[in-house]
């Protein structure tokens, strides 16, 4: 039994920590991180600070896709473990207050899963309408292509049963026939077996493009989100308190529908948000911060947004215009080799040349902003990435734990491990690990813990409201989070330069500010706009206070 | 004016509002509201279409305009509150305004624009006119770039102009501006022009603000500037320019800020223009300058008229001025019928080259001096009419490449004078 369900809106007040089990802790010597490396690792993530893991795809798999081709959902990769071991790093998890949250393909599976296998072998098998298959290769034409870099149309010709199969991201991934009631049912039944098991929520992938249809773009349709409103009413009925999170990339007003009337997802990643951020940063300039949030709809209020910096994947750029895409590349990603479909496969350090300062404004800003947060794993030491690695392979390497042998990740002869460590001077486990920050007062993993524990000291940040400041310095992005009677400021200096700024704030004259990190007082608001002074890429925090 | 509070307060928290720019448009303005609208959104759309990455500001300078112009200036802003649906910026576009007097100065607002340049850290900096109505995008991009790009301090336009426009220009600013300071600038006194912070930083640090010379005529300053401080200048096609109506009565506030402005250069720069022979072209960008030859009315019998009766009644002020064989040809000259009537250019440099040895001597009040080369030049405009009336554009561009060669040889006789002045 999960005892960390009792607030049915916890996601709310999340922090999610974002890690593949391979990636962070090998606890048998085979070069591959596991569960029990993970469940030794969770006091860690409890001291960070974090509340919630999303564990990355972890089922039997032939791993060309990292995980997300799956080849059976009822177990998990013998390479981390049993499932006797995941069940261990859920209750432990669960015993530090840690919510855990799993990955679920909906929308397809490995072309090596039985079902595929089966559905292949003529077209009178029962398993054939799982899948989606033609003739020809000419159906559904308005249908975008993903992976553009990899894959020359959604249809691939199977030789067995001589037909073609529908996939919207590599050909070795076929998707599943939603259309199918047989289909519909078997996935609710795979997701009810985790949820029994006691899994807090679910991550499902690549949910806008479950149900096809000739002259669409078969993303969002209507059918979707049946399949999804259905699959909501019965996790409340038989599972309340559990969450479901969209991966959908999609501009603000198509993940609208996503949250349908609080009858589809509690959670929606904010794709658009993300590279504005970053493009923010590099112009000095709040506008494409404001705009995209201006932009974004209301959401009711049991739903919620789920922020990141970075994840798993390239830095997305298809919720961008044409001139944003070419001036992101050009200020992250000069060298083409780190472009990759239509994005940036790099860690969050690495994009930021490594400078603190703009790390800690950004996660200040993904800490503050209306939503969950989530931190990928390795960025609140400043990882960096291998982009000699293929695919995104690059930001997937093993957690540095260590200075020593492999990186503290693992026993194993250093080449026998599933990907090779970071080892350049800036960004290799001697120098970047979570032990030398641990042992250092101001390194950035003290930094984050702080930082996590200001934000868990209030729901505002998680359940209240925002308001935009628009000072005439257009470098500084200032807003107020409310909720009830509390209010907080938040200022943030996008630039690279010192900076003034002056603050209508003139409806709370006579409260004083306590900057939340030192909790110090700053002069009281009066009629005049209040002037701050901030340092380059600096971010406060202030809690209004009327003494 | 104290240096210290020369830009106000409000100005000044404006300017902290911008920060730092890489581009900065400056708009010298005074009751524009008729064109200045279509201008600043046409120089918006040149910044977004262009320059899209850069940081870029447009600074308007207002002499106390009573129609709303600087309204209509700010309103073209773009940021995250103030969006035009129709425009897509990546970044903030502000547009501030400052009024600095009552009364209208080219000079208050050039030192103006030239101060925000300078706190702004503008790299490349414009000016452009209220009033142009010719005015494309591709004029910001094309005074922009050479020094955005090029590391050009100084751009100087050019345009597509009918042969019959500029003619001050034509006749007496390139020519002289090119025979003294050896460059081959045909725009030495523009309305629009581009120039390099480190040009605008230098120029704003030494130039004599308030001396009482020109206070106005600071852009042809600002060009001698260049030339004497040995900047790079070049020399940017920005397209054609329809002729802006002037009155006569405009034609001696023009010279006093642009002759005027060039007859007391000459003193403060004569170790820099006295040791210079011949002239240099300038690096160019675009397409070479052509002039236009439709039909334009002008009325030469009043040109002439104003030049018999200027130089009747200022006899006694050209005596202090001109030397005796230049007064007693003028004379002459005035006396001859309407078609025989002939101002030539040798006449007209002399003519012109003692006025600026006058100047420098000030034989009489300098105001006077410039007044009363009003109606000569008119003179000279006839004759230039006439000469070219059926011209082709290759005949104008030679006549106007013959007065400019006058102006050279006779130099040394300026020089003469100059020095027999002293």
């Amino acid at each position: 039994m999960n005892p960390t369900t009792k607030d049915a809106l916890w996601y709310k007040d999340a922090i999610i920590y974002q890690v593949h089990v391979r990636t962070f802790n090998d606890s048998n010597g085979d070069g591959i991180g596991d569960f029990l490396g993970l469940e030794k690792k969770l006091d860690y993530l409890q001291e960070l600070g974090v509340n919630a893991i999303w564990l990355m795809p972890f089922f039997p798999s032939p791993l060309r896709d990292d995980g997300y081709d799956i080849a059976d959902y009822d177990s998990v990769h013998p390479s981390y473990g049993t499932l006797e071991d995941f069940r261990k790093v859920l209750d432990s998890a669960h015993q530090r207050g840690i919510r855990v949250i799993i990955e679920m393909v909906l929308n397809h599976t490995s072309d090596q899963h039985p079902w595929f296998q089966e559905a292949r072998i003529s077209q009178d098998n029962h398993r054939r309408n799982w899948y989606v298959w033609s003739d020809t290769d000419t159906q559904f034409k308005d249908t975008r292509i993903i992976f553009l870099d990899t894959e020359k149309s959604n249809w691939a010709w199977d030789p067995a049963s001589k037909s073609f199969y529908w996939h919207r991201f590599f050909s070795h991934q076929p998707d599943l026939n939603y259309d199918n009631p047989a289909v519909r049912e078997h996935m609710w039944n795979v997701m009810k077996f985790w949820l029994e098991m006691g899994v807090d929520g679910f991550r499902l992938d690549a949910v806008p493009y479950l149900i096809e249809r000739e002259g669409t773009n078969c993303e969002n349709l209507p059918e979707t989100h049946a399949i999804i409103k259905e699959l909501r009413r019965r996790l409340d009925e038989q599972f309340p308190g559990r969450m479901l999170l969209a991966e959908a990339n999609q501009w603000p007003a198509d993940l609208r529908p996503y949250f349908g009337d609080s009858d589809e997802f509690h959670m929606a990643f904010h794709f658009p948000l993300m590279p504005r951020m970053f493009m923010g940063l590099k112009l000095e300039d709040r506008k494409p911060i404001t705009e995209i949030l201006q932009q974004t709809p209301e959401i009711p209020p049991s739903c919620q947004w789920s922020l990141f910096l970075r994840n798993h994947d390239e830095l997305t750029l298809e919720m961008v215009t044409d001139i944003e895409r070419d001036y992101m590349y050009d200020m992250y990603a000069q060298d083409r080799t780190m472009r990759l479909n239509l994005g940036i496969r790099r860690r969050l350090a690495p994009l930021l040349n490594n400078d603190r300062r703009r790390i800690e404004l950004m996660n200040s800003m993904l800490m503050s902003l209306p939503g969950t947060p989530i931190i990928y794993y390795g960025d609140e030491i400043a990882m960096g990435d291998n982009i000699s690695l293929g695919d995104r392979n690059g930001v997937r390497t093993p957690m540095q734990w260590t200075g020593g042998w492999n990186a503290g990740f693992s026993s194993a002869e250093p080449e026998k491990l599933y990907a090779p460590l970071i080892h350049d001077p800036v960004y290799g486990y001697p120098a970047v690990n979570v032990a030398a920050q641990r042992e250092s007062e101001h390194s950035l993993f003290h930094w984050m813990q702080r930082i996590i524990a200001v934000r868990k000291s209030s729901a505002v940040f998680g359940r209240g409201s925002i308001e935009f400041l628009y000072p005439a310095n257009h470098r500084i992005l200032a807003y107020l989070r409310r909720l009830g009677n509390e209010s907080v400021l938040m200022v943030n200096n996008l630039s690279s330069a010192a900076q003034a700024v002056e603050l209508d704030l003139r409806r709370y004259k006579g409260n004083v500010l306590i900057e939340m990190f030192g909790n110090n007082l700053f002069p009281r608001v009066g009629e005049l706009p209040y002037l701050l002074t901030l340092g380059p890429y600096q971010s406060y925090w202030f809690r209004l206070r009327r003494v | 004016m104290e240096d210290g509070n020369f830009l106000t307060d409000d100005f000044l928290r404006q300017l902290i509002n911008v920060g730092e720019v890489d581009i900065l448009v400056g708009l010298p303005t005074h009751n524009n509201a008729k064109t200045v609208g279509s201008v600043v959104h046409t120089i918006r759309t040149g910044i977004l279409r262009s320059f899209p990455r850069e940081r870029a500001v447009i600074i308007n300078a207002d002499g106390g305009s009573r129609d709303g112009t600087p309204e209509l200036i700010t309103g073209v802003s773009i940021d995250d509150v103030r969006r035009d649906s129709g425009v897509y910026a990546l970044r903030t576009l502000h547009a501030i305004s400052t009024k600095y007097a009552s009364t209208p100065q080219s000079e208050v607002a050039m030192r103006t624009i030239l101060a925000a340049a300078e706190l702004l850290r503008a790299k490349a900096c414009i000016v452009m006119s209220p009033e142009s109505e010719s005015i494309t995008p591709e004029w910001v991009t094309n005074l922009v770039r050479p020094v955005y790009s090029d590391s050009f301090d100084l751009v100087s336009p050019t345009y597509h102009r009918h042969k019959f426009d500029g003619l001050l220009m034509t006749n007496l600013l390139y020519p002289m501006v090119r025979a003294l300071y050896g460059v081959k600038i045909r725009e030495a006194y523009m309305p629009e022009f581009g120039f390099s912070g480190r040009l605008g930083s230098q120029f704003l640090g030494q130039n004599r603000w308030n001396d009482g010379i020109g206070e106005n005529g600071t852009e042809l300053r600002l060009t001698l500037a260049a030339v004497t401080g040995g900047f790079r200048i070049c020399q940017s096609f920005l397209g054609k320019k329809d002729p802006v109506e002037r009155r006569a009565a405009d034609l001696v506030p023009t010279l006093r800020h642009s002759v005027g402005v060039l007859f007391s250069a000459l003193e403060s720069d004569f170790n820099a223009w006295s040791t210079v022979s011949g002239s240099q072209e300038v690096p160019a960008f675009g397409a070479d300058p052509e002039v236009a030859l439709d039909p334009l009315r002008v009325n030469r019998k009043r040109l002439r008229d104003m030049f018999v009766r200027g130089v009747s009644e200022l006899e006694s002020v050209f005596q202090t001025i001109l030397a005796a064989s230049t007064l007693v040809e003028l004379k002459r000259i005035a006396g001859l019928g309407e078609e025989e009537f002939r101002y030539p250019a040798e006449l007209w440099v002399r003519t012109v080259y003692e006025f600026a040895a006058a100047f420098q001597k000030s034989v009489i009040s300098r105001d006077h001096i410039i007044q009363a080369l009003a109606p000569l030049f008119r003179g000279r405009v006839y004759t230039f009419v006439v000469e070219n009336r059926n011209g082709s554009a290759n005949d104008v561009a030679n006549n106007i490449e013959s007065l400019c060669l006058e102006f050279e040889r006779l130099k040394p006789y300026l020089l003469e004078i100059w020095k027999s002045k002293q």
